[in-house]
Parts: structure tokens; C-alpha cells; sequence
């Protein structure tokens, strides 16, 4: 077994791991931990994937910035209340939703399995595919490059997004 | 690796997502499982762009965690404001709109 | 030729518009100004139209004056027109002469009416309908005019609404009608199917249907059968057995609706018919031998229900029958100026007789049993007097008008019998002198009843006190003050009592060898110059029938001299036949039981289970269905977001696993 395998593995159990922390742990600060665990192991997984920028903005922004946001309101909101949740009102759907939960996994695993799924065709040429970039510029200039090349425009779209919500954060929790 | 072990982690960790969203009642709880779910999906994305040795796919990486950062924003601001009038956090006491 | 028929059918339709938009708001004289200047202009106009045609040469008394054109659609082509013709010139006469007097009459009797406006805008109505049906050059606007002439008799015959029997007869009078109505439409129908046009006559408008007619192919099923449709409308009009039951409940409306109904208009719509429609009948010679004997029927059967009624004014209202029986047996045997004769005679007589009645009625404050009357000729002068020419006339005595018209017809109907030695023509003249005897009988009767004797009343009428409303108005408290009607009412009574006595010198015939004087009959002659198979009476069978008609009404005079003389005495008869004729045969009960109720009980039952278990019950099971169901879905709607939000899980699994099926 290569280094490779055994990293994967180690990571995709700790990964999923904490996922299943974040939905199984009764108090919310928990889970918002195991959150984070989780998004670290995933950045993890794109270092491995070469996706050296990726990985750096997802434990800046993601684990970094969001989760801070998150663990923030947990305290602010629901400190007293995560333990008190009251008895479920619709508890068959826990085992309906486990049940249907487990044929997707199955299902999507089976597909993934015995499908032809992705066309090796598709792949990039070497001239201009990714790992050429990145051994002659390197990963983040790659990365800018293709972001401010191809995807100028979806990328400034996004800063109207952020500033919307911005706004609508700001108008939402104003008191009245 | 190949390609399908990432795709498959990645279909986890999405179905832990959406059955957190299914079980949990806390709203927060809620929208950590979609982050979870995000996340998923950035997994197969980052996977598949490795896979095929174009950077495109991590183009929507970036899309997508901005997209993340604005939905957290604003269902955060949301949940702030609920919790001010009704003092709790359990999405199933807001079912007015039953039949 | 002057025709101005235009006028003559418009100014009762203004005087109607006027008096139903506004005459609630206008006083009684404002209210009389517009419907007797409506009628009466209407009787000047037709009078001028009338004379004129005197003066013009026999050639050219038909103007056809066709006004617009309704339809046009293809080669076919339907104008309106009004067609003025001695047929309709005399009818004119009648219908807004006859409608003027009682219109005149009315005013004194309906003085207090709180509907006094609404009863001479119907009235108006009624003249105008009546005028459209006479004047109408087509048998589509006759059929217009029929309809409303129909819908006129409802209106007036149910005038006092409030009156559950005077609703039914109206009810029952429209529904009869209608039945009449249906019959001309079939034959309406058939006409354009087997001709293409439906004018009478050429004119600018279009070809006519009786020019179309094929003389020399007569006798077939479909001429038998729209003559027979024809006359369906006719009987139903004009009250023939089957469908004459709607007339004697007529009686429940105003008198002078009944006068207006029995003498001017309506009634005399059916024999206006037939003898419009002369060409098409002339080729239905069976059709022709049924109205003869439908006619006889009628006129033997009324007049003996007349005998035992004791309401004066069904007595009348038999007569009516009676007679008009009396002009059909006329028009069977192609004498259809004689039909038309009698029914001018007649108009005069029977609005003398109903306007009379009406008089005796007022005076008694709404009394109309013979029970209760009596001795009334010396409170009544002018009544009593009138009534007896106008009893003379219809008796057929010589000289009054009954006498010409009906001894016309009697020995038209010997000669046709004589001639083509029919035995159901000598039948129906027999027919005809008896209903002759029986008429003088039971006029004379009433005649006795009302005016001769003592007064039986009890001073105040029980009629009066039953119906707390209208007709009750001249009831002061405690015994009644029996008076003579108001010169208003008595005019019209001395003015159609002349018209009684000297009417019918018009149309003599040829009796006593007064040299062919007989201007009515010349008069129509150019419309009927059609006919060829009337027979003219010799001298002989004219003599022979009169003098037989003339001695059995003198006869029924003495009869009913003789038993009433000293005044009516009414005994309990337990003789089934007496019961059987003064219960009208029973026949109305007999069509209650075989007709009315069962189409009561079919329409209760259809009500029952088409209504109840079919239409009902599948509309509640399909409501009942939809409730289920939704009430069942409604429990999907829990309100619970995670719910939903698994319901999408749920599609998502099932579309991956499509895909995993699908491989």
C-alpha cells in the first residue's frame, strides 16, 4: 500500500468521522467543532489533490471565517438551549431518513463503481492543462490565471452576491 | 487513487448532510449539515479537476465557498431575527403552515 | 285604397308602452285619455281604411304593404307586411270597434281598481297582438301575434293575482294556448318545408304559399296533415273540444276581459284562421270534414253543459263555445264567409251579453250566482232590456243579427247534405238546429233567472265578503243598494244592443226573395274566390232550415218560459245524468286524473330518483369523494419543514435509482 492509499484512507475515515459528529452531537458547539474537523480534512484532501490554493482558502475562509461566525451565534443564540431539545415530534423520520440515506450512498457508490461515468477524453491537453501551469508558474498563479482569465465575469458577480448579502444581513438583524 | 474513491467519500459525506438536515431540528445544526453538503460537493469538484488536469473545477470551488460565505450570512441574520420574536430555535415549532 | 293599417297596429303598442312604462304615476282620466284615444284612434283609422276599400273597385281591395324585410337569407325572403284585404278590413273592424266599446265600459267597471293603469295598458296590449295576428301578411308574424294574443289572455285573465283561481286559470288558459301555439309552429314548419315561402300571397316581399298551392293534387297526407296542425292552433284558440277547457275558467279574469276575449279577439283568432288559410284547408278535404264535426261536437256538448250552470257567466262562456262550433261547422262545409258572418254577429251579441253580465255583477257587488238573483228588471232598466235583444239574437229570432249568421250556416249545412246527400252532413245539421234549441233554451233560462221573479239574494254577497280585494270595492257594510251602472257602462250596452238588432241585415241572404242583398257575403267574396265547392242553398233549404231553426228556438223560448217564467227556483237534482252535465261531463276532473296527476306523479318521482338518488346523490358522492381525498392529502401538509425537506430526498433517491435500474 502506497503512502498515497494510506493517507486517503486515514483521512477519508477522519473525515467522515467528524461529519458524522457534526450530526450526531447533541450540543451545537460540538458539532461546530466537529465542523471544523471535518473542513480541515477536506483541505487536507485538496493538498492531496494538488489544489494547494484551494485547500489554503477553504481553512482561511471556511474553518477560519465562517466557522468563527458559527460558533459566535451557537454561543450567542442557543448556549442554555442545545441540550434541552425537546422530545421529537416526528421520530419515524429519523429511520426513514437514515433508510434513505443509506440506499443513496449505496446507490451512488454502485454507480460510481460500475459506471463509465467521466470520459478520459475530456482530459486537458498538455499545453494548456493545469499540472503544465503549475510546474512552470506555479499553483496560485495557475489558479489567477484561470480565475481572471475564463471566469472574470462569474468571479465579479460574486462580489454583487457577497455585497447583497452583506446588506441583507445588515437590514435582517437591524432592530426595528 | 482513482477518481471514484474521492467521488465516493465525497457521496458520504453529502448524505451525512442530508440526513443531518433530516434529523437535526436545531436550525444551526441545520446549516452546518448543508455546509456539509457544500463541502461534499467541493470535494468532487476539486477531485474531478485533478482528475481531468484542468483548473475549472476549482473555479467553482471558489463560486461555491463564496456562495457558502454569502448563505451563511444572511440564514445566520435570519435566525437571529426568528430567535428574537419566538425566544426558541427548533424549526419544527414553526409549522403554521400545516393543512 | 287608403291603408292605414301601419297606424292602426302602432297606436295600441304606443297607448300599451305609455300605460306599462308610466301609468302608475298618471291619474284615472290621464290614464283613460291614452287607452281610450289609442283604441279609438286605432277604430277611426280602421274605419277610414274600411271605407276607403268601399269605394275602390272589387279588383283592387287587396294592398299588400310590406315595410321591411326581416329576412333574407339565400333565395328565401320574409318581409313584414301588413296585409289589408276585406278579410282583414272586417276583423279590423271588430277587433278595435268591439275592443273600443268595452275599452269605454271598462272605465265604469274597473273604476276602483288599484290596478287601473296596468289593466288598460293590458288592454291595449291586447288590441295590438289581436290587430298583428289579423293584419300580419305572413304566417310567421301570425304566429308572432298568435303567441301574444296568448300571453295577453294571461295577463288579464290572471289580472287579480292575488286570487289563487284566477292565477290557476290564467295558468291554465296560457298552457292550452301554448299547445295551440306548438300546433301552427309544426304547421309553420311543414308549410316551408313543403313550399319554401311562408307569405299567404305574391307581394314585393316574396312569392306567396297560395300560390304555390297545386290545386289539382289535393288530398294528400302532408295537406291533411298541416291542415290538421292548422287547426290544432284554431281549437285551442278558439276553445273546440278538446282544448276548450281553458275558456270557461277564463270567467275568473275582469268581465270586460271576458267580453274582450269571447266577442273581439282571441277567440275569433281560430276562425280568423281557417279562413285565412282557406287554400291550404280546400286541399285537405278530410281535414275540412274533422273541423265540421269537431265544430258540431263542440257547439252540442257546450250547450248542453250551458243548461245546468248556474255562474251567469259560464253560461256565457258555454255559449261561446257553443257558437264558435257553430262557425268551424261553417268553414267545414267551405262556407267560410258565412263563419266569418257569424263570428262578426256574434261579437256583437256576446260583448252585449258579457257586458250586460257585467253590469248585473256590478250591481250586485261581485254576485255571480243565479241563486242569487232575480227581479232585477226593474233596478236594472237598461241591462234588462239590452240583454234581452242580445238573448233574441243569439236564439236566432228574426230580425236580430243571430238570426242572418246562423241560419246561413244551418242551411249551408242542409244543402251540402241535400245536395251531396251526405248522411253526416244531415247529422251535423241536425246537430245544429238542436244546439239552435238548446241555446234559446238555456238564454232564456238565464235570461229568466237574473231579470224575472223575486230578488233570492240574501242583500249582501258571500262572494264579496270571500275576496276582501278588488272586485269588493263597492261593498258598504250591511245591505247592498242594487243600481243601475253609470252612464259609461250603459252606452256601450245601448250602442252594441243597435248593433245586435240591425247587424245582421249585412248579410241576409237570399231569404224572402230579397234579390240577393247580401253585401257582406259580396263584400269577402273576392277572398274566398277560390272556392269553388260550396254549394249555394236553393230556396227551398233555406226556407226548410230556417223556419225549423226559427220554430226550435221558439220552442226552447217556451221552454224555458215555462219552467223559469215566474222566476229560477233551484232544486237539489240527484239525477246522475243532471249530475254528469252539471259537473261539465267531468271531463275537467277526468283530465285531472288522467292527465294532470299522472304528470304530476312522473314528475314527482323523476324529482324523486333523478333528482334525489341519481343527480343528487352523484353530485354528493363526487363532493363526498373530493372531501376524502383531500382530507387524506391534507395530512401530507404537516407543516413540518424537515418533512418536506424529506419528501425531496425521497425524489432524489427514487431518480438515482432510476439510474442504477436503468445501469
Amino acid at each position: 500500500m502506497t503512502g498515497v492509499q494510506i493517507s486517503f484512507f486515514v483521512l477519508a475515515v477522519a473525515g467522515v468521522a467528524s461529519a458524522l459528529g457534526v450530526i450526531i452531537f447533541r450540543n451545537a458547539v460540538h458539532c461546530a467543532l466537529s465542523l471544523i474537523l471535518t473542513l480541515l480534512f477536506l483541505a487536507l484532501f485538496y493538498l492531496q489533490l494538488g489544489a494547494m490554493f484551494i485547500a489554503i482558502v477553504q481553512i482561511l475562509i471556511y474553518a477560519g471565517a465562517i466557522m468563527v461566525l458559527f460558533l459566535f451565534v451557537v454561543t450567542m443564540l442557543a448556549s442554555e438551549a442545545t441540550d434541552t431539545e425537546l422530545a421529537d415530534r416526528i421520530p419515524w423520520q429519523r429511520w426513514v431518513a437514515g433508510i434513505l440515506g443509506l440506499t443513496l450512498v449505496g446507490t451512488l457508490s454502485y454507480l460510481l463503481f460500475t459506471g463509465t461515468s467521466i470520459d478520459s477524453g475530456a482530459k486537458a491537453t498538455a499545453a494548456n492543462s493545469l499540472s503544465h501551469v503549475v510546474n512552470t508558474q506555479g499553483n496560485t498563479e495557475a489558479f489567477g490565471q484561470a480565475l481572471f482569465h475564463g471566469f472574470v465575469f462569474p468571479f465579479e458577480v460574486t462580489s454583487l452576491l457577497i455585497i447583497v448579502a452583506v446588506l441583507g444581513a445588515m437590514v435582517l438583524v437591524r432592530k426595528a | 487513487m482513482p477518481l471514484s474513491a474521492y467521488l465516493i467519500v465525497s457521496a458520504i459525506i453529502f448524505t451525512i448532510g442530508v440526513t443531518g438536515v433530516l434529523i437535526r431540528r436545531n436550525p444551526l445544526i441545520i446549516f452546518m449539515s448543508i455546509e456539509l453538503m457544500l463541502n461534499a460537493v467541493n470535494l468532487s469538484f476539486v477531485a474531478i479537476s485533478s482528475y481531468l488536469d484542468s483548473a475549472d473545477g476549482q473555479m467553482f470551488v471558489f463560486i461555491v465557498l463564496t456562495v457558502a460565505a454569502a448563505e451563511v450570512v444572511v440564514g445566520l441574520a435570519i435566525i437571529v431575527s426568528i430567535f428574537r420574536t419566538r425566544r426558541d430555535i427548533d424549526v419544527d415549532d414553526m409549522n403554521l403552515l400545516r393543512g | 285604397m287608403t291603408n292605414l293599417m301601419l297606424l292602426v297596429l302602432l297606436l295600441p303598442l304606443l297607448g300599451f308602452a305609455i300605460l306599462g312604462v308610466a301609468g302608475s304615476t298618471f291619474s284615472n282620466r290621464a290614464v283613460l285619455t291614452i287607452a281610450w284615444g289609442a283604441c279609438g284612434l286605432a277604430f277611426l283609422f280602421a274605419t277610414i281604411s274600411f271605407f276607403s276599400m268601399l269605394g275602390t273597385p272589387v279588383a283592387a281591395r287587396t294592398s299588400d304593404q310590406v315595410l321591411y324585410t326581416w329576412v333574407a337569407s339565400g333565395d328565401f325572403q320574409l318581409s313584414f307586411g301588413l296585409l289589408l284585404d276585406p278579410l282583414s278590413a272586417t276583423m279590423l273592424m271588430i277587433v278595435t270597434g268591439v275592443g273600443l266599446l268595452i275599452h269605454i265600459y271598462a272605465a265604469g267597471y274597473m273604476q276602483d281598481d288599484p290596478g287601473f293603469w296596468r289593466f288598460f295598458s293590458y288592454m291595449n296590449f291586447f288590441i295590438f297582438a289581436m290587430v298583428l295576428l289579423v293584419s300580419a301578411d305572413n304566417f310567421l308574424f301570425l304566429l308572432i301575434g298568435w303567441g301574444l294574443v296568448g300571453l295577453a289572455s294571461f295577463l288579464l285573465i290572471g289580472f287579480w293575482y292575488r286570487r289563487p283561481k284566477a292565477v290557476a286559470a290564467a295558468k291554465k288558459a296560457l298552457v292550452i294556448n301554448v299547445i295551440g301555439d306548438f300546433g301552427l309552429m309544426i304547421a309553420i314548419f311543414l308549410i316551408f318545408k313543403e313550399y319554401g315561402v311562408l307569405n299567404y300571397n305574391n307581394n314585393t316581399g316574396g312569392n306567396g304559399v297560395f300560390s304555390a298551392l297545386n290545386p289539382t293534387s289535393s288530398g294528400t297526407l302532408l295537406q291533411t296533415v298541416i291542415a290538421l296542425c292548422l287547426f290544432v292552433a284554431c281549437a285551442a284558440k278558439s276553445a273546440q273540444l278538446p282544448l276548450y277547457m281553458w275558456l270557461p275558467d277564463a270567467m275568473e279574469g275582469p268581465t270586460p276581459v271576458s267580453a274582450l276575449i269571447h266577442a273581439a279577439t282571441m277567440v275569433t283568432a281560430g276562425v280568423y284562421l281557417v279562413a285565412r288559410a282557406h287554400p291550404l284547408f280546400e286541399l285537405a278535404p278530410t281535414a275540412l270534414t274533422i273541423i265540421a264535426l269537431i265544430g258540431g261536437l263542440t257547439a252540442l256538448f257546450a250547450a248542453s253543459i250551458a243548461i245546468f250552470q248556474l255562474d251567469i257567466k259560464r253560461v256565457l262562456a258555454y255559449s261561446t263555445i257553443s257558437q264558435l262550433g257553430y262557425m268551424f261547422m261553417a268553414e267545414g262545409v267551405h262556407n267560410y264567409s258565412a263563419g266569418i258572418f257569424h263570428l262578426t254577429t256574434h261579437a256583437y251579441f256576446k260583448a252585449l251579453l258579457f257586458l250586460a253580465a257585467g253590469a248585473v255583477i256590478h250591481a250586485l257587488d261581485g254576485e255571480q250566482d243565479m241563486r242569487q238573483m232575480g227581479g232585477l228588471r226593474h233596478k236594472l232598466k237598461i241591462t234588462f232590456w239590452t240583454f234581452l235583444l242580445a238573448a233574441l239574437a243569439i236564439s236566432g229570432i228574426p230580425p236580430f243579427s243571430g238570426f242572418w249568421s246562423k241560419d246561413e250556416i244551418l242551411s249551408s249545412l242542409l244543402a251540402q247534405a241535400t245536395i251531396h246527400n251526405q248522411p253526416l252532413s244531415y247529422v251535423l245539421w241536425g246537430t245544429g238546429i238542436l244546439t239552435a234549441g238548446l241555446t234559446a233554451f238555456y238564454m232564456f233560462r238565464l235570461f229568466y233567472g237574473i231579470f224575472m221573479g223575486d230578488y233570492r239574494g240574501s242583500g249582501h254577497s258571500s262572494h264579496a265578503q270571500d275576496d276582501d280585494d278588488e272586485e269588493a270595492s263597492h261593498h258598504t257594510a250591511g245591505r247592498l243598494r242594487i243600481h243601475e251602472a253609470p252612464p259609461v257602462m250603459t252606452v256601450p250596452l245601448v250602442i252594441l244592443a243597435a248593433l245586435s238588432c240591425i247587424g245582421g241585415l249585412v248579410g241576409s241572404f237570399e231569404l224572402i226573395g230579397l234579390a240577393r242583398w247580401e253585401p257582406f257575403t259580396k263584400f269577402l267574396a273576392p277572398v274566398f274566390a277560390d272556392v269553388h265547392t260550396m254549394v249555394t242553398a236553393s230556396l227551398g233549404v233555406q226556407w226548410t232550415s230556417t223556419a225549423l231553426s226559427v220554430g226550435v228556438g221558439l220552442l226552447g223560448i217556451l221552454a224555458a218560459w215555462r219552467l223559469y217564467g215566474r222566476g229560477f227556483q233551484y232544486k237539489e237534482n240527484h239525477n246522475p245524468l243532471y249530475q254528469l252535465v252539471l259537473h261539465k261531463y267531468y271531463i275537467d276532473e277526468m283530465l285531472d286524473a288522467a292527465i294532470v296527476q299522472p304528470i304530476l306523479w312522473f314528475g314527482r318521482t323523476a324529482s324523486r330518483l333523478l333528482e334525489g338518488d341519481l343527480l343528487d346523490a352523484g353530485g354528493r358522492a363526487v363532493a363526498g369523494g373530493l372531501r376524502g381525498t383531500s382530507a387524506a392529502l391534507r395530512r401530507l401538509q404537516t407543516g413540518y419543514v424537515r418533512n418536506y425537506a424529506l419528501a425531496i430526498l425521497i425524489g432524489v433517491v427514487l431518480i438515482i435509482l432510476y439510474y442504477a435500474v436503468r445501469g
